[in-house]
């Protein structure tokens, strides 16, 4: 197979003259590695490399890269999805569990409001009554939602494991071995499914999202948080400056590694843009499928039901 | 766009709904989990649920209920026409008498106002979400056309300025008698309907003082012209002795 390295690329105009795959297809056998030309299984082998190598640092490089914004953007993931208390989520390419872990943030304080006006409701409880409630909340603080982390790379599952260990959480996690273009699921489980930065990474894009349509409940919600196209011509430019010359500078120096970060930077340029990506979430079958473009389109939020 | 409702084993239901059906059965749904959780997503996803679907579809809607609350004051203006309608038609028949217009109009606004009682505890949030900028043309445009619905059928046929006043006359008595329902707590609301009864009797008496007014405008006039004359004509008889 054809791999002509690309690396002297022209700073001010990157991602011309590299040919774009078909919508969530490989255009025969090449495939874009951010902007090299590459097979199928050498994509996934490449990604899984990077992965494999970044994992450690991941969420350090997240917040210098970002500026913490990262954090910002998530945070709107899950306010957006507002679960309600006996919600199952998948989040794959979870890695490292941040979503995860907001969604658990985010039940239990809804779960402990719900509680709190129930218990206001009912004026005159007898003592035992109270005592009763108080020990069905210690049980029960997640209101049966649970979360199931879903990853393909196993060092990317090995950090999240251990930073939830770290934080303290323990119920309603289970972390998950699985690719998301074959996921390892029964059909019609989930309320909703996620995929946090994620998706660019996927190799067949069109199989993840009809995995994902699989897997989910009639009326669940598909909601995926991934970088996008700004069509803002200033800003382009200075994002575009600041993606180049910036970040492979800073994985170097922060995390010792260029060339996973050119990666992430050029993967980017690859993607397709907001419509597109719509496009190919209504081809899978979801409804009332929309995005919100956060910080002018560096980053989109798109979301579909399965009606 | 219709599309056909894939049942779990894959096989096609008979009927096709399309999404706005589909939002409508969710929202109707809702209505029944309102008294308890207000006018939330919460509610959405518990009607959600009652239909087979995932709490996940609540996210189709507004957090703030604004389309439940909307949704729920065009199916009560829509239950109201058809009362209204069935009224009509027993007259026709000549099985019914016809109202006198008050009370008519009473009438037409107390069943109305009775469709919030189950709803009654939550009311005064849905109201300030009927307020909020993004819904006023929802909320205020199903109000004048429930407002019209209800002069319709009393019979209304003006086509001068009385038309806007009877409707602006009726929406104040409506406003006015739901916001005394929200703080009536005698029972069967026996207050607000009292109230109600007052206000339309007021509107009523209203239009009969105006007309008294103009007639007795007219009144004054002619007695003063002719004191006008009385008084310049015995001032020339005067002048001429």
């Amino acid at each position: 197979a054809a791999l002509w390295l690309c690396r002297a690329r022209p700073l001010l105009c990157p991602g011309r003259g590299v040919p774009r795959p078909l919508r969530g297809l490989a255009a025969g056998p090449e495939m874009h590695f951010g902007f090299q030309s590459v097979t199928e299984e050498e994509r996934r082998e490449k990604i899984y490399q990077v992965f494999e190598s970044v994992a450690k640092k991941y969420d350090v490089m997240n917040n210098s890269m970002t500026l913490g914004i990262h954090r910002v953007w998530k945070d709107i993931l899950v306010h957006k999805m507002n679960p309600s208390p006996g919600t199952l989520l998948l989040d794959v390419a979870g890695g490292t569990g941040d979503i995860a872990f907001r969604f658990i943030n985010y039940v239990r304080s809804v779960r402990e409001r719900q509680l709190q006006r129930k218990l206001k409701h009912h004026q005159d409880l007898s003592w035992q009554e109270i005592f009763e409630n108080y020990q069905e909340d210690k049980s029960n603080s997640l209101g049966d939602s649970q979360v199931v982390v879903c990853d393909i790379n196993r060092e990317m599952l090995k950090v999240g494991k251990q930073k939830a260990q770290h934080l303290g959480y323990s119920e309603g996690l289970s972390w998950v071995l699985g690719n998301a273009e074959e996921l390892p699921f029964d059909d019609d489980k989930f309320d909703v499914y996620t995929i946090a930065f994620g998706i660019r990474n996927v190799t067949r894009i069109d199989l993840a999202l009809q995995e994902a349509y699989r897997v989910l409940k009639p009326g669940g919600r598909f909601l995926c948080l991934e970088f996008s196209h700004v069509s803002n011509p200033l800003l382009s430019r200075l994002y575009d400056l600041y993606s180049f010359q910036v970040i492979p500078v800073l994985g170097e120096v922060i995390a010792g590694d260029w060339k996973s970060y050119q990666y992430l930077v050029e993967s980017i340029r690859q993607f397709p843009p907001q419509e597109e990506l719509k496009a190919m979430i209504e081809d899978a079958g979801f409804f009332k499928v929309d995005y919100e473009n956060l910080n002018f389109g560096i980053v989109a939020i798109h979301s579909g039901f399965k009606l | 766009p219709s599309h056909s409702y894939t049942g779990q084993g894959g096989q096609e239901s008979e009927d096709y709904e399309s999404e706005e059906q589909l939002q409508r059965r969710i929202l109707t749904a809702a209505l029944e989990f309102v008294p308890e959780h207000g006018w939330t997503a919460e509610a959405i996803a518990e009607g959600a649920k009652t239909l087979g679907l995932s709490v996940a579809a609540a996210g189709m809607f507004h957090s703030d209920g604004s389309e439940l609350i909307l949704h729920f004051v065009s199916e009560c203006n829509a239950k109201l026409s058809e009362l209204l309608e069935k009224e009509q038609k027993l007259v026709q028949l000549g099985e019914a008498e016809k109202k006198p217009t008050d009370e008519f109009l009473r009438d037409a606004v107390e069943a109305r106002l009775r469709m919030l009682i189950p709803y009654i505890e939550k009311w005064p949030q849905a109201l300030s979400v009927l307020l909020l900028p993004r819904n006023i043309p929802s909320s205020l445009s199903l109000l004048t056309s429930m407002i019209d619905d209800i002069w319709h059928y009393a019979g209304d046929q003006s086509t001068d300025f009385n038309w806007y006043t009877r409707r602006a006359v009726l929406t104040s008595i409506y406003n006015t008698a739901e916001l005394v329902m929200l703080q009536d707590s005698s029972p069967g609301f026996e207050d607000t309907w009292r109230f109600l009864e007052n206000r339309v009797a007021d509107a009523m008496n209203m239009s009969h003082t105006a007309s008294q007014v103009q007639s007795t405008g007219e009144a004054v006039v002619q007695g003063l012209m002719g004191a006008a004359v009385t008084v310049s004509s015995a001032e020339t008889s005067r002048a001429l002795r």
